[in-house]
C-alpha cells in the first residue's frame, strides 16, 4: 500500500514539474528582459541621455524587474552605465560574430519582447554566450562609471579594521567622510562585480537546469572580466624609491575580455540533467555526484545537500570561489590572504540591504554553488570561465520567426575565404550576388593644432558579396 | 674619569633597559601595524571626453570639468568611434578628483599631504590607417592644466595650478590585434607630482594635439581609455606618523641635552665618538621635528624634498657614525693627536659623501624641478632616465664600497678583539672576567647595530613580498607596509637613544680611583681591581691619549702596543 501511495504522489509530482516547465517555457529568459534597457531612450535619440528623461520611460518598467528598479532608484547614475553596459555588450557580441552565420542582431526587437530575439528561449551556445557578455559588459561598465564618478553611489568600502575610534560612533555620512580620509578608498572593481551580481542575477533562482546554465554564464562573464584586470603598481617612497609602494587594479579594454568570451564560445560545454537526479520532485537536476572534480571543490556536497552546509562557511566559500580579495583590497593584492572583513556582495546601497539578516545571505549564495555535468562524460566538467549550453545550436540559415531566426539573406560574405565568413558556408549554399559599390572616404588627413583637419575626399571601388 | 655608562652598567640594570627599549619597538610596529592604516591610498580616475570649446582654447583661466554645475557638454565613447576622424582635436580628457563615494561629495584633506598623478594609456590603429604599429621610441605631446578649487567654492571657480606642454614616450603592447582595429595598452607615465596637497578638489585637463607641420602626436592612432591613478598618502597615516615624531622629539632631545651636559662635566674635551654621537642626534632631531604641522596652514610644496632631504642627512651621519665607531676601536696608535675627521677619517667616509651627493643631485633634479614645474620628471626623457640612472648606479657603488669597507673595519677591530682573547688565559682572574665582559658588551653593541640594519632589511623585504596585509587571526590584521614603515623609524630612533645613554660617560668612581698616579686614566680603573697586573699597564704611551672614550679602546690599543 505504502508502495503504490508513494509511487502516486510521486507520479503527480512528476506531472506537476513538468507542468510548470512547459508554463515556464515561453519565459525561459526569466532574468534576461533587462537587455532591452539598452534601447532606453532611443526613439528620441537623446544625447546625452538625462537620467530625468529616462526614469521617464515605460521601457524601464517593462524590462526590469522589481528588485531592478529598487537598484537603479537607489543608485543614481547607475541607469547610464547600464544603459552603456547593454550597449555595449551589444556591439561587442555583433564584432566578434560579424562573420558567422547569427550576427546577434537585435534587429527585430520589440518592446516587451526579448531584445535578442526568441533564440534565447533556446538554450544553446549563442544564448550562452549573449548571457556571458552581458554580465560582464555590466561589471565592466559599472566599474568604469565609477571611476569616471558618474554613479555616486560606489562604495568606499575599503575595511579599516583599525579605524580612528572617533570615527566609530559617529553617524553614518561622517563616518564615511572619515574613512576617505583616514584610509582611502578601495578600488571601483569590486562594486561592479558586486552590482552585476545583484542586477544580472535576479530572477536566475538556479532552480532549473536553464537557470542553473544562465548563473554558470552570468558568473564565467566576470570571471573573464576579473581573470583581465592586471596589476599595476608605483614606487613612491624617499626619492621615489620602493618602500612605499602602491598597488592598484587596472580593468582591460572590453574588446580583449569579447575576444576570451569568443574563444570560450568556440569551446564551449554542453551539459545535461545528471540521470540519477532527475527523479527528484523539483527538478534541480543539475548536480554531478562527483562535484568535487571541477573548479569548485567542494569536497562532495552537491546542491541538493547545500542547506546542510552551514551558512557561514558557504558564504565565505562563495567569496573565495568569485570575488577573490584582490578586488576588494585597496592597495595591496594579496590574492591568498582571504579578508575577514570583506563585505558581502550584499552590501550595495540599497533600501532593505542592510537588514537582511546573515540566514538570507547565506542561501542567496548557494544559488551559484553548483557543479553542472558534461553532456559527454568523456569531457572535463567546464570551469568558472567556459561558456555552458544545453542544445545544439539551430543552423541559422533559414528565416523561422517562430524560434527567432533571421537567416542569412542578404548578409554580406566573403568570397575568398574558407571559414563561416566564406560565402559557400554563410550563404549555406544558396549562392551569392557580387556587387560593385564606390566608397567615398576622408583621406590624406592634415592636422593643425589647432583645431583644423583637412582631409582629401577619396573614392574607392569595393566589392561586396551579398548572400541570396 | 671613569669609561662610558655601558661598562658600568650592571648586567641588571643593562637588560632592564635593553628590554624597556625592545618593548618601546615592539610598540611602534604594533601602532603602524595595527592602529595606522596603509600609508597611501590611491584614486583611479576614467577620463571624461568633453567637446573642445575652440574659442577659450588658448586661455588657462579656463577650464573643462566633468561634474557639478556648469560641466562640459560630453562625448560618448560611441560618438567617438562613428566620427572619420575620431573628433581628433576636438576632444579634452577631463579628470576630477576626488571621485565621489558612497553618494557623497569627497574632497582632499590637508592631512593628505601629497599627491602623484600616474596616467594610463591605451590607444588604437584602424585597420584603414597607414600606421599599424606603434614606432619604438613613441613620443607623446600632452598639453596639461591642472586646477584646484577649495571646499565652499562655486563649482565653476576652477584656478590654474599648473600649465605645461610635455613630452612623454610610451612603451606599449598589443592588447588585441584585430581586423578592424588594433588595440595598444602602454606602461604607466608619471604625470604630475604634488608636495603639498593644500586645496579640497583637482582638476587636470589633457589635450593631445594633432598638428602635421609639427609632427605632433601623428603617430597615435586614436586614443582609447585613459586612466589617472591619483596616489595621496593616507590621512591615518600621517595622523599616526606625526604622533610618532611628536613623541620621540623631546625625548631624543632631552637625551642629547643629558649626554652633552654629561660630556662637559668632565676634565677633557670631548672625544670624537662624543661629537659623533652628538651630530647623529642632531640629525634625528631634525628628522623628528614635526615639520609637517606647518603644511596644515602653509602650503608647502617642497615638503617632499625636504623629507627626502632629512632622511638623507640622518642616514648619511648614521653611516658615518658606524664608520668612525669602527675606527676608533681599530687599536691604531699612529699618532697621539686627537682624532678628527679631517685627520683621520676624510678617506674613509669619501664613499658616503659621493653616495649622498649624487642622490641628492638626482632628488634635486627630479623633486627639485617639480617645485616648479609638477609635471617634469627626469624618467620621461631617455636622456634624463640615463642621467638618472647613473647617478643612482653611483650612489648604489658607493654604497657597495662604503659597506665592503665597514665590514673590513669592523673584521679588524674582531680580529684584533680575538687577538686578545688567545692571551687572555694568561691573566689574573678579575682582570679576565673584567675583559671578557668588556668585549661582550662591544659584542652586544655591533649585534644591535647588525640586528636592526638585518630588521630593516627584512621589514623592507617582507612589506614588498606580502604587499599590504597580514592576518594574524581573524580579527587581527597587521598593515605590514605602515609597520615597517613606523616599526623601522622607531627602531633607528630607539638604537640612537640607547647609544647616547650607554655611550655617554659614566660618572660611576671605581674604589681604587686614588690608587693610580695619572688620573684621567680610563683603563686605570678597569685594571684597578688587578692590582698586582697594574705596572704592566700603568707606563704605557697610550695612556696619555686624552681622546679615548671608552676602557675598551684604551684596552685595545694597549693591545696592538703589545
Amino acid at each position: 500500500m505504502d508502495i503504490s501511495y508513494i509511487f502516486v504522489i510521486s507520479l503527480m509530482l512528476a506531472l506537476c514539474s513538468s507542468q510548470a516547465e512547459s508554463k515556464q517555457k515561453s519565459g525561459r529568459g526569466r532574468g534576461s528582459m533587462w537587455w532591452g534597457i539598452a534601447k532606453v531612450g532611443e526613439p528620441n535619440n537623446m544625447s546625452p541621455i538625462t537620467t530625468g528623461i529616462m526614469y521617464m520611460d515605460p521601457a524601464i518598467h517593462s524590462t526590469l524587474r522589481r528588485k531592478q528598479r529598487r537598484l537603479v532608484r537607489d543608485n543614481p547614475g547607475v541607469l547610464g552605465a547600464l544603459v552603456k553596459g547593454a550597449n555595449l555588450a551589444i556591439s561587442e557580441c555583433q564584432h566578434q560574430f560579424r562573420n558567422r552565420r547569427w550576427n546577434c542582431s537585435t534587429r527585430n526587437f520589440l518592446r516587451g519582447k526579448n531584445l535578442f530575439g526568441k533564440i534565447v528561449d533556446r538554450g544553446c551556445r549563442e544564448t550562452g554566450f549573449i548571457y556571458a557578455i552581458t554580465s560582464a559588459a555590466v561589471t565592466h561598465s559599472i566599474a568604469r562609471a565609477c571611476s569616471e564618478g558618474t554613479i555616486e553611489s560606489c562604495t568606499c568600502d575599503y575595511s579599516h579594521q583599525s579605524r580612528s575610534p572617533q570615527a566609530n560612533h559617529q553617524a553614518g555620512s561622517v563616518a564615511g567622510v572619515r574613512d576617505w580620509e583616514w584610509g582611502g578608498c578601495s578600488d571601483n572593481i569590486g562594486f561592479g562585480f558586486k552590482f552585476s551580481r545583484e542586477f544580472v542575477d535576479t530572477g536566475e533562482r538556479g532552480r532549473n537546469l536553464r537557470e542553473k546554465m544562465n548563473l554558470h554564464n552570468n558568473e564565467a562573464g566576470r570571471a573573464h572580466v576579473q581573470a583581465e584586470m592586471r596589476q599595476e603598481c608605483k614606487c613612491h617612497g624617499m626619492s621615489g624609491s620602493c618602500t612605499v609602494k602602491t598597488c592598484w587594479m587596472r580593468l582591460a579594454n572590453f574588446r580583449v575580455i569579447g575576444d576570451n568570451l569568443k574563444a570560450r564560445f568556440d569551446g564551449a560545454t554542453r551539459v545535461q540533467v545528471s540521470n540519477s537526479l532527475r527523479q527528484s520532485a523539483n527538478a534541480v537536476a543539475v548536480v554531478s555526484p562527483n562535484a568535487a572534480m571541477g573548479s569548485n571543490s567542494n569536497g562532495g556536497s552537491n546542491g541538493l545537500l547545500q542547506s546542510a552546509v552551514s551558512v557561514y562557511e558557504e558564504e565565505e566559500r562563495m567569496l573565495n570561489d568569485h570575488m577573490p580579495d584582490l578586488l576588494l583590497d585597496n592597495t595591496h593584492l594579496s590574492s591568498k590572504i582571504h579578508h575577514p572583513n570583506m563585505p558581502s556582495p550584499n552590501s550595495l546601497p540599497m533600501a532593505g540591504a542592510r537588514s537582511r539578516n546573515g540566514r538570507r545571505q547565506g542561501r542567496k549564495h548557494n544559488r551559484y554553488h553548483f557543479q553542472l555535468n558534461p553532456h559527454n562524460p568523456e569531457h572535463k566538467p567546464p570551469g568558472s570561465k567556459d561558456i555552458v549550453y544545453l542544445e545544439p545550436s539551430p543552423s541559422f540559415c533559414e528565416k523561422n520567426l517562430r524560434h527567432g531566426i533571421l537567416g542569412t539573406h542578404g548578409r554580406q560574405c566573403n568570397e575568398t575565404s574558407l571559414g563561416v565568413d566564406g560565402c559557400g558556408l554563410m550563404c549555406c549554399g544558396r549562392g551569392y550576388r557580387r556587387d560593385e559599390v564606390i566608397v567615398v572616404e576622408r583621406c590624406a588627413c592634415t592636422f593643425h593644432w589647432c583645431c583644423e583637419v583637412k582631409c582629401k575626399l577619396c573614392r574607392t571601388k569595393k566589392v561586396i558579396y551579398t548572400c541570396l | 674619569m671613569s669609561g662610558t655608562i655601558l661598562e658600568n652598567l650592571s648586567g641588571r640594570k643593562l637588560s632592564i633597559l635593553v628590554g624597556s627599549l625592545l618593548l618601546c619597538q615592539v610598540l611602534c610596529f604594533l601602532l603602524g601595524g595595527l592602529y595606522a592604516p596603509v600609508p597611501a591610498g590611491h584614486t583611479n580616475v576614467l577620463g571624461s571626453l568633453c567637446r573642445e570649446n575652440h574659442a577659450r582654447q588658448n586661455d588657462t583661466s579656463f577650464f573643462l570639468y566633468s561634474r557639478g554645475e556648469g560641466s562640459c557638454t560630453q562625448v560618448t565613447r560611441e560618438e567617438v568611434e562613428q566620427d572619420s576622424m575620431k573628433l581628433a582635436n576636438q576632444i579634452v580628457h577631463v579628470f576630477q578628483m576626488p571621485l565621489p563615494r558612497d553618494s557623497r561629495v569627497l574632497d582632499y584633506s590637508r592631512w593628505q599631504q601629497n599627491l602623484i598623478g600616474v596616467l594610463q594609456v591605451e590607444f588604437g590603429y584602424d585597420s584603414s590607417s597607414e600606421l599599424r604599429e606603434p614606432p619604438k621610441e613613441l613620443q607623446l605631446t600632452i598639453d596639461m592644466r591642472l586646477a584646484y578649487r577649495n571646499k565652499g567654492d562655486p563649482d565653476h571657480a576652477w584656478k590654474l595650478y599648473a600649465h605645461g606642454v610635455e613630452h612623454r614616450y610610451l612603451d606599449c603592447v598589443a592588447a588585441h590585434i584585430g581586423s578592424s582595429e588594433t588595440l595598444y595598452t602602454c606602461d604607466m607615465i608619471p604625470l604630475f607630482e604634488l608636495g603639498a596637497l593644500h586645496h579640497s578638489f583637482y582638476l587636470l585637463n589633457l589635450r593631445f594635439p594633432l598638428d602635421t607641420p609639427k609632427q605632433m602626436n601623428l603617430q597615435f592612432g586614436h586614443m582609447h581609455d585613459l586612466t589617472l591613478t591619483a596616489i595621496h598618502q593616507n590621512g591615518g597615516f600621517t595622523h599616526v606618523w606625526l604622533m610618532l615624531k611628536t613623541l620621540l622629539f623631546p625625548f631624543v632631545v632631552g637625551i642629547m641635552v643629558w649626554f652633552w651636559r654629561r660630556v662637559h662635566l668632565l676634565q677633557r674635551s670631548p672625544a670624537l665618538l662624543e661629537y659623533m654621537l652628538l651630530y647623529l642626534g642632531g640629525a634625528l632631531t631634525f628628522l623628528n621635528l614635526p615639520l609637517e604641522y606647518l603644511s596644515l596652514t602653509i602650503e608647502m610644496p617642497y615638503m617632499l624634498l625636504l623629507s627626502d632631504i632629512r632622511q638623507g642627512i640622518f642616514y648619511a651621519m648614521l653611516l658615518s657614525f658606524w664608520l668612525v665607531f669602527a675606527g676608533e676601536h681599530m687599536l691604531i696608535q699612529d699618532s697621539h693627536n686627537k682624532s678628527t675627521i679631517r685627520s683621520r677619517y676624510w678617506k674613509h667616509l669619501s664613499a658616503v659623501v659621493v653616495g649622498c651627493i649624487s642622490l641628492f643631485v638626482f632628488d634635486i633634479s627630479e623633486r627639485g624641478v617639480q617645485l616648479r614645474n609638477p609635471f617634469y620628471s627626469i624618467w620621461t626623457t631617455p636622456l634624463g632616465a640615463k642621467v638618472a640612472m647613473s647617478f643612482i648606479l653611483l650612489a648604489g657603488v658607493s654604497a657597495a664600497v662604503y659597506f665592503l669597507f665597514l665590514c673590513y673595519m669592523i673584521s679588524k677591530v674582531f680580529k684584533n678583539i680575538g687577538d686578545k682573547r688567545t692571551s687572555l688565559p694568561s691573566m689574573s682572574q678579575a682582570r679576565r672576567l673584567h675583559y671578557e665582559g668588556l668585549i661582550y658588551r662591544f659584542k652586544f653593541l655591533m649585534l644591535a647595530t647588525l640586528l636592526c640594519a638585518a630588521l630593516t632589511v627584512t621589514g623592507f623585504i617582507m612589506g614588498q613580498m606580502a604587499e599590504g596585509q597580514w592576518k594574524w587571526n581573524d580579527d587581527v590584521e597587521i598593515q605590514l607596509t605602515s609597520a615597517f614603515l613606523t616599526g623601522v623609524y622607531g627602531m633607528w630612533n630607539i638604537y640612537i637613544f640607547a647609544l647616547l645613554i650607554l655611550y655617554a660617560p659614566s660618572h660611576k668612581q671605581w674604589p681604587t680611583m686614588h690608587h693610580s698616579d695619572e688620573t684621567t686614566q680610563s683603563n686605570e680603573n678597569i685594571v684597578a681591581s688587578a692590582a698586582s697586573e697594574e705596572i704592566e699597564f700603568s707606563n704605557l704611551p697610550s695612556d696619555s691619549n686624552p681622546s679615548e672614550i671608552s676602557s675598551l679602546t684604551s684596552f685595545t690599543r694597549k693591545v696592538a702596543f703589545e
